[in-house]
Order: structure tokens, then C-alpha cells, then sequence
């Protein structure tokens, strides 16, 4: 069974910003409303790095323990959807998301804050496959026409890789040794402050 | 005493073996999801509901990603 993840290679990010713009194009996203972004640390300093950020479909995902109308599920390749038609735009998972994830459109009058909008892994929602109705509320429904999400198939220098979180671990580990460098940029190391590098193919770190 | 031996390394054996296993990852939560169903998606009018052929399908775009299995570049 695959386990639906992203990852964003640092070392190849050019912050072009053909991810984010293959994802508001491939799913007719309203203005205000970015289901993802590019983060630059260090931005205009020698050695920047940008990754580019969406929702990363947690295994346990903190905003469907605290949505109150309980509108969040998990499909059986591990993305996390939301029912629309449940959502009340409360804001609960934008302030449990780690990641900024959740967007709600505010064009209506008096700030009002509209449902619930976040990155689907191109998987659409809870409505028929492909349909017109899948289509506006959720966007369209990639990964049911067998492809893998907008924003990874876009990106010009593969630094955004999208799937089965087993093969696009390997190619990312493959990219590291290959180039011997890199792999302190994202990951274990660099979030906890280690000097391990990564295992070599087949070796579980 | 050489029962209480024999005890103590099937404890640790077992014990040991205890730590191959993978930690289950299912999200352990009390909620149960209130919403409409969804279609899987090897369901519909691409797959027919073949889940292999789907899967197949993903596989091979996922590995397309990797330019050394694409270029046929040997590392």
C-alpha cells in the first residue's frame, strides 16, 4: 500500500515558483488562496534555501483531531481530505496546522472567512471521481486519472518529488550520496541537530 | 537452575524480537470522520476500479522522477 508523501530536495529548490503556480492553475484556486507556497531561509544570503510547502498529509494529522465537525479522512493512500460540505470555516486546523496548510477565502463582506481550502495531493474529494462537482469544490482529481500531483509533475529541476513515500525516499537518498552533499539540509539532521548522515541503499537509518 | 536459564534467554529472545516489528502509524484518534464517502481512486471511469493497473500506473510515474533511472545514468 503507498504511502502518499512530498518532499522538497533544498538543494535543487531554485524558488521559481512553477509549483506554486502549476497548483493554483491545475485547480482553479481562488485569488487569496495559496495551497502552496515557497519558504526561502536565509532569502538573499549566500547559501539560501527555499522548500516548497503544502499540506503534508501527516500520518496523524492534527487537524483532524481538532475539527469539531469532524469533516477530515484519510484515503487509503494516507492523503488527508476534508468534506466541504461539513466544513463551517471555524479555523480550528489553521491554528493546529504545523505547516500553515489550511487557507480560507476572505473575499465576502466584513472579513467573512469562507470554508476550508488546502492542498489535496491532487485527489479531489469526497464526490464522484473526476466530476464537475469534484472539480469546483476540491479541484481536479489527479491521482484517479493516474497521475501523480500538479506541482511535482511541473517542477523543472525535480526538486519537488511527490508519491509513494518508499520510492521518492530512494531517489532523494540516491540524489544525496550521489552528490555527497545535501542531506544535512532536510531531515532528521537538520531538524534535530545531528551529525549522522544518511544509511546507505537498503540500510534502514 | 537451568530452567530458569532457559526461561530468562526466551524471554530475551522474545523480547528482542519484540523490536523488528514496524510501530503501527495509524492515527489513533476517537473521532470517526461525519462526512459523505469518497470514490477510491482507482475507482471511476480510468481504472474501472483495477487497483493493480492503478498502482502500476503511479509506480511508474513515481520512478520517472528519479533522472538516473530515466537518462539510464549508471551512478
Amino acid at each position: 500500500m503507498a504511502r502518499m508523501k512530498f518532499i522538497c530536495d533544498a538543494e535543487r529548490c531554485i524558488e521559481c515558483n512553477g509549483c506554486v503556480t502549476a497548483c493554483k492553475n491545475e485547480h482553479e484556486v481562488p485569488w487569496g488562496v495559496n495551497r502552496r507556497r515557497l519558504v526561502t531561509v536565509n532569502d538573499g544570503k549566500p547559501g539560501e534555501r527555499s522548500i516548497s510547502v503544502a499540506c503534508m498529509h501527516c500520518t496523524d494529522a492534527p487537524c483532524m483531531a481538532v475539527c469539531p465537525t469532524d469533516c477530515f479522512y484519510k484515503t487509503d493512500e494516507g492523503v488527508v481530505l476534508h468534506d466541504k460540505d461539513l466544513c463551517i470555516g471555524c479555523g480550528y486546523c489553521f491554528y493546529a496546522c504545523p505547516f500553515g496548510a489550511p487557507q480560507f477565502p476572505q473575499a465576502g463582506a466584513f472579513g467573512l472567512r469562507g470554508k476550508m481550502d488546502k492542498c489535496t495531493f491532487c485527489a479531489g474529494g469526497p464526490e464522484v471521481n473526476n466530476s464537475e462537482a469534484e472539480f469546483k469544490k476540491y479541484g481536479r482529481n489527479r491521482l484517479a486519472e493516474g497521475k501523480l500531483p500538479a506541482c511535482a509533475e511541473m517542477c523543472s529541476t525535480k526538486a519537488l518529488l511527490a508519491g509513494d513515500g518508499e520510492i521518492i525516499a530512494s531517489i532523494y537518498r540516491q540524489r544525496a550520496q550521489t552528490r555527497k552533499k545535501g542531506e544535512e539540509v532536510w531531515g532528521w539532521a537538520m531538524a534535530y541537530k545531528m551529525d549522522g548522515k544518511i544509511a546507505p541503499l537498503g540500510v534502514k537509518s | 537452575m537451568s530452567r530458569r536459564i532457559a526461561v530468562a534467554v526466551a524471554s530475551a529472545l522474545a523480547l528482542s524480537l519484540g523490536a523488528c516489528s514496524e510501530i503501527d502509524q495509524t492515527a489513533k484518534s476517537e473521532k470517526i470522520y461525519a462526512g459523505k464517502k469518497d470514490e477510491r481512486a482507482a475507482d471511476g471511469a480510468n481504472f474501472g476500479g483495477d487497483k493493480k493497473k492503478w498502482e502500476a500506473t503511479l509506480a511508474q510515474r513515481n520512478n520517472s522522477q528519479n533522472e538516473y533511472l530515466r537518462t539510464d545514468t549508471k551512478k
